[in-house]
């Protein structure tokens, strides 16, 4: 993809950015930096399947916030200001974001220059103050009851409804982009993949199609339709998780553990590919590892067969009175509030946001071969039990058809061992949980000096901590397990 | 619900009947060393692809001394593939958890010793049941492999293992992922509120060394250093079978 890079002042992005996302089909991917001297704002166009971005240099560290008028841009400009030490002002709640009290002040680990006057006191996190009779908290975590990553939800409540929910992460915060920008391009995968592991495929596809835009390098046809068939392996496995932990939280073990049962299933689906239950390893810049043709039929009878088994256990389950009266009308999230905090993946689908990079951008066989959007309009729980539900149905049908469809030839073509210099690659990815970005700058010798993730969990949180209001404390869980999110790939 | 009812009966049992089964022909596990014909530090293709410094080729060859870290090594099988000399093979066995750290350290000079099935000294207190509490400090693939091992298929409370909510009634504090500097506090007051006597065991290679994410000024270099580790679980995510076969070394 030819990626146009416009230079812009920072303080006239406002305005050209809200016109921007105020035609169809276009979108903000991300606001980030390089290494504290500019502003970086990354747009894409849907309809053309296009992507520019905005420089912005900096003399300064401060910039007017997008935020009051540009609501998504909220939880990016606290990332950079982490990372950056750029600060915005008149943001309405700037806090850190990844990095809290164990970190010395003035600490900024991706900014070249240590040259930034730091506000004191600020590492110091406050939760928002909700006053009022009757008002009263319940803090949660960084350690969950569960099996769960690492995070920390503050209620206020009055009596059982939750008022306003505030999520604080950063918890599993690894340094992971630091990390990328100091080690070769041919080790960077394992790395990528171990970000979060629950969306390997996606994260190893991200990366391998970031690392390939920046030097015009066209894989194999058979590596492509290898690509995808992980992709949606990974989709089937993890969809078919989601729905049994939301089985699981209203209480129908029955499906749960068939669910979960169905789900081992899938990772054998994983294995016959790739070796690795998580798909590890698989994807890697110039095609994949190894070709797996003499496990495909086998694979396609077995998807056959989980297709057959998933389909009553999944129509048990949401058409169960229970269930949709546990469903139904919880945790809403209008098509407005979707629209304006950009949530993608299955919680934007079942708030009626058209959008799918499957698509639009071009990844595996995407967008020339892709399953249909599955759209709902209600924004609950239930809609987004049903879309999970739908797009599991569909990717197994894709399933089958690409393996119908592989064609024959090489699996992998040769990488250069050095990317080109001063290029810019970006990867956009349709992850199960929705819209994954990767993008990379090379410096002079070719060698990565910037790599950016935004995981579709950056859109998503705030789409949470929304769905929870004015629910009860008791259907939290279950709004929170319709998101399935994810800390690591947040936290990085 | 007689259709579900129904549909329950004629799936029938799914749970496994056999303990700890080595992996399936297509699945790709921990590295082993199958041979002692490493030809040396002028070849070295493993230790400069391995990801994780895991492979330390100690002299020249033939027959060089190599040794292989499973406390570092996230079963990329990169080794496996580029070795010319067919040093690697990928272990199939499940029962790969280790009591002692250096255990996970194999060599080519001991190609005997391959199995890390190493209890001694006093019997466990947690003989028949054991409960455990899951600190997560990773990229949830451990922590999915460890909900799998609640499942049917694998059902890890017929062998007396169970997942608590509180750290006040656990005997096991089992812990996943690097631990970076923001959970370091959390970990430890988690271990503090354990009544003793208590165990701890690290899943992951992350948990073990940090793996991929060690030293990095996030600091998530496992749990080495932050508590007494009983037993090591290695691979990236461990298997179910592995989770399961480590948390019985605890209760040995
Ligand atoms: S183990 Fe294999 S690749 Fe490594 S040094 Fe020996 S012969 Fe070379
Ligand atoms: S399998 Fe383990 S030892 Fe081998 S290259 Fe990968 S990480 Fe290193």
């Amino acid at each position: 993809m030819n990626i146009d890079i416009i230079p812009i002042e920072a303080e006239l992005r406002q305005d050209a950015l809200l016109s921007w996302l105020n035609q169809p089909g276009k979108r903000l991917g991300l606001i980030t930096s390089n290494d504290g001297g500019q502003i970086v704002t990354l747009l894409l166009d849907t309809a053309d399947s296009a992507a520019t971005i905005w420089e912005s240099q900096m003399s300064d560290c401060k910039y007017s916030s997008l935020t009051p008028r540009i609501t998504q841009a909220h939880w990016m400009e606290r990332t950079m200001w982490d990372m950056f030490g750029l600060e915005p002002t008149h943001h309405p709640r700037l806090k850190h974001n990844l990095l809290h009290e164990p970190y010395e002040e003035k600490f900024y680990p991706l900014r070249k220059e240590n040259d930034v006057v730091a506000r004191s006191g600020h590492r110091q996190y406050h939760s928002l103050k909700v006053k009022g009779d009757g008002i009263y908290e319940i803090p949660v975590g960084p350690i969950h009851a569960g099996i769960i990553e690492p995070g920390h939800f503050h209620f206020s409540c009055v009596g059982e409804i939750i008022f306003n929910l505030e999520i604080r992460l950063g918890y599993v915060h690894r340094g992971i982009e630091k990390k990328l920008s100091e080690m070769n391009w041919q080790k960077q995968r394992f790395l990528v993949e171990a970000a979060a592991s629950d969306s390997a495929a996606a994260y190893a596809l991200a990366h391998a199609v970031a690392l390939e835009s920046c030097i015009d390098l066209v894989v194999p046809e058979k590596a492509q339709h290898l690509r995808s068939l992980a992709l949606e392996i990974e989709r089937v496995a993890m969809h078919i998780g989601d729905l049994a932990g939301l089985a699981a939280d209203v209480g129908f073990l029955a499906i749960s553990s068939s669910l979960g049962r169905l789900r081992g299933a899938s990772l054998g689906l994983a294995d016959l590919v790739s070796g690795n239950r998580f798909l590890k390893g698989f994807i890697c810049p110039g095609g994949v590892i190894q070709d797996p043709d003499g496990n495909l039929s086998k694979l396609k009878a077995k998807a056959k067969n989980l297709q057959k088994e998933l389909e009553p256990v999944v129509r048990y389950f949401l058409t169960n009175q229970v269930v949709l009266d546990r469903m139904e009308n919880i945790g809403k999230v209008s098509e407005r509030l979707a629209k304006d905090f950009g949530l993608v993946g299955v919680a934007g689908r079942a708030s009626n946001q058209m959008y799918d990079v499957r698509h639009h951008f071009s990844a595996g066989v995407y967008p020339l071969l892709k399953p249909a959007i599955v759209l709902e309009k209600e924004g609950d729980v239930f809609c987004r039990a049903k879309v999970r539900a739908n797009e599991l149905v569909d990717s197994l049908a894709f399933i089958d058809m690409l393996l119908e469809t592989m064609p024959c030839g090489s699996h992998s073509t040769n990488m250069p061992d050095a990317l080109r210099a001063n290029a810019v690659g970006l990867g956009i990815v349709e992850a199960h949980r929705g819209e994954l970005i990767h993008l990379v700058f090379t410096d002079e010798q070719g060698n990565c000096k910037r790599y950016a993730i935004k995981d579709p969990s950056v859109n998503n949180w705030t789409g949470l901590a929304i769905a929870a209001r004015n629910n009860l404390v008791s259907d939290f869980p279950l709004c929170n397990k319709s998101f399935s999110l994810s800390y690591s790939g947040h936290d990085l | 619900m007689l259709r579900l009812l129904g549909y329950l009966l004629m799936n029938g049992v799914a749970t496994s009947k056999d303990y700890c089964p080595s992996l399936g022909d297509e699945a790709i596990g921990l590295p082993k060393l199958a041979s002692n014909n490493c030809i040396g530090s002028e070849c070295s293709k493993c230790s400069d692809i391995c990801p994780t410094e895991a492979i330390s080729v100690l002299d020249g060859g033939p027959n060089a001394n190599l040794e292989l870290d499973l406390g570092k090594c996230i079963g990329c099988a990169m080794c496996i593939r580029i070795c010319p000399e067919k040093t690697f093979s990928s272990n199939a066995s499940t029962e790969t958890a280790a009591v002692n750290r250096k255990s996970l350290v194999l060599s080519t000079k001991a190609l005997d010793i391959q199995a890390v099935n190493d209890i001694e000294g006093a019997r466990s207190p947690f003989a028949r049941s054991v409960a455990c509490r899951v600190v997560s400090t990773g990229c949830s693939a451990c922590d999915l492999e460890l909900s799998a091992a609640s499942n049917s298929i694998f059902d890890m409370e017929r062998f007396g293992i169970q997942i608590v909510a509180s750290p006040r009634f656990a005997d096991v504090l089992l812990v996943t992922g690097p631990v970076p500097k923001a959970m370091h506090a959390a970990l430890k007051s988690c271990y503090d509120a354990m009544a003793e006597p208590k165990r701890v065991v690290a899943v992951g290679t992350c948990a073990i060394s940090g793996g991929l994410h060690g030293s990095g000024y996030a600091e998530a270099n496992g749990i080495s250093d932050l508590l007494p580790v009983d037993v090591y679980i290695p691979g990236c995510p461990p298997h179910p079978w592995s989770i399961i076969d480590g948390i019985r070394k605890v209760m040995r």
